[in-house]
């Protein structure tokens, strides 16, 4: 069996400052992911690199057995098996269904097809009756569920959340926490980023723990080098960092 | 106060008494203006997007010239594409000169700088996670930079507004390539610029007060599409 995705060797900066240094990462099907580590240490960076967003400058990363080509065409192909809901989603202006369906006409399904999987995936996250509901009458948590059936509409292979429970009502975070944790039954992996270290537990994911990521630029004279470790079966990922004297 | 009056009663007068001359002036200069909008906002729309939401050496500058064209005096707009068109011009066996298209052409080269300023600024300002938010569900650019059209669309019909304004106000281009020829290129801004050199004033003031009926019209029926 191909890994969903091998990360080999990457580098992502921004500007001078490394945001993300890994030396291997393995993400296997049908698992879930809790991506954990402190603001900086290049979590949403990677879920951007995995969602195939943002490209890395240095290292290759590969996808169901084959390297991602990082152009518009190839990334087309793949961008269909993904979708990544970010920290704070943006909600399009419309109603409900305009916004869970965008992913779907997208990928040419209409009619019959299109409305029944919208009024599916809104079922899903608890929101039966909300398709014609204008997006300014959602409050926060009812937003998130919107956000996440959107995400999960057109079944991807891979399902990308950064902190989707952050600042949301506990009635919603248990709905979404019940749908997360069903998804690898249903063939769908999750890399999900949080920093409630309980979640790895209620989920039973496996933990990539991230650890300082491009903090180091800070102390300006000194380089480092910095490795990553990653055991399969331990899921930790915790680069160790090497100074140098510049 | 009696002379605002008396150019009021000329305006109704000469709308009521469906002038020839005066609906002659008020058609050209809603046609070319709305041609000249279309072709503006054709090349300006996209040319402020590709701009905005994308990275390439000397963008800055690219910036700072749109900006700058954006206050270009209508008399160099006309002066530039006359020398283009007239006889001796690259294009002037076309025989463009004293035209109406010359004024469309003309005009759009007003427009076109701030329709693209006006969608850049709309893009801008545009919440900067709604380009990546179609890529992950799956879109492709096109189908993403269509749903930023669309999230944005306020901004992009604000710069149409403005850049028909502008157009349908200017006088240069359209008396330099127009010739303001009667019932032919004469425009309301030519027609007046014509009746207040002949001491016309109340007559002059009257197209004026239409030129800014046409104006609101075209508008409130901009606002309304807004609005849908």
């Amino acid at each position: 069996m191909n890994a969903q995705y091998v990360i080999t060797s990457v580098q992502k900066r921004y500007g001078e400052k490394i945001a993300l240094e890994l030396k291997t990462l393995a993400i296997w099907p049908g698992r879930i992911y809790i991506l954990t580590g402190p603001n900086g240490s290049g979590k949403s960076t990677l879920l951007n690199i995995l969602a195939l967003l943002s490209k890395p400058e240095l290292g290759a990363v590969t996808y169901a057995g084959k390297r991602v080509i990082w152009k518009n065409r190839e990334l087309g192909v793949l961008r269909k098996k993904i979708t990544l809901m970010h920290q704070s989603p943006y909600l399009f202006t419309g109603t409900v269904f305009d916004n869970v369906a965008f992913g779907l006409k997208a990928r040419g399904i209409s009619g019959e097809n299109l409305r029944r999987t919208v009024t599916d995936s809104l079922t899903m996250v608890g929101l039966f009756d909300f398709e014609d509901r204008n997006i300014t009458q959602l409050s926060g948590g009812e937003a998130r569920r919107v956000a996440l059936a959107r995400a999960l509409a057109p079944k991807p292979e891979m399902l990308l959340l950064d902190e989707p429970l952050a600042h949301v009502d506990r009635e919603s975070a248990e709905i979404i926490e019940k749908l997360i944790a069903s998804l690898p039954a249903r063939g769908t992996t999750v890399v999900m980023s949080t920093h409630d270290s309980q979640q790895r537990e209620r989920l039973g994911g496996e933990e990539i723990q991230l650890c300082a990521g491009g903090l180091e630029q800070a102390s300006g004279w000194i380089d480092y080098t910095k490795d990553s470790e990653f055991n399969v079966n331990g899921g930790q990922i915790c680069p160790v960092l090497k100074m140098h004297a510049a | 106060m009696d002379f605002i009056l008396e150019s009021f009663q000329t305006s109704l007068s000469l709308i009521l008494s469906l002038d020839r001359e005066v609906f002659s002036a008020v058609s050209t200069s809603v046609s070319v203006a709305a041609w000249s909008i279309v072709f503006g906002s054709l090349i300006g729309i996209p040319l402020g997007l590709t701009i905005a939401i994308s990275e390439f050496p000397l963008k800055r500058w690219v910036i700072t010239m749109l900006n700058t064209l954006m206050a270009m005096p209508t008399v160099v707009v006309g002066l530039v594409v006359y020398g283009i068109i007239s006889r001796q011009g690259p294009l002037g066996e076309l025989g463009l000169l004293f035209t109406p298209t010359a004024m469309v052409i003309g005009q759009t080269v007003l427009a076109l700088p701030i329709v693209a300023n006006y969608t850049l600024s709309a893009v801008k300002g545009s919440d900067d996670r709604i380009l990546a938010t179609a890529l992950t569900l799956g879109a492709s650019p096109l189908q993403s930079v269509l749903q930023l059209i669309r999230e944005i669309r306020f901004g992009i019909m604000a710069a149409v507004i403005a850049g028909f304004g502008r157009v349908i106000s200017e006088v240069g281009v359209a008396m330099m390539l127009g010739g303001n020829i009667r019932g032919y290129s004469r425009t309301i801004t030519t027609a007046i610029a014509l009746e207040t050199s002949k001491g016309e004033f109340a007559f002059g003031l009257a197209l004026g007060i239409i030129l800014m009926a046409v104006a609101l019209i075209v508008n409130l029926i901009l606002n309304i599409m807004q609005q849908r």
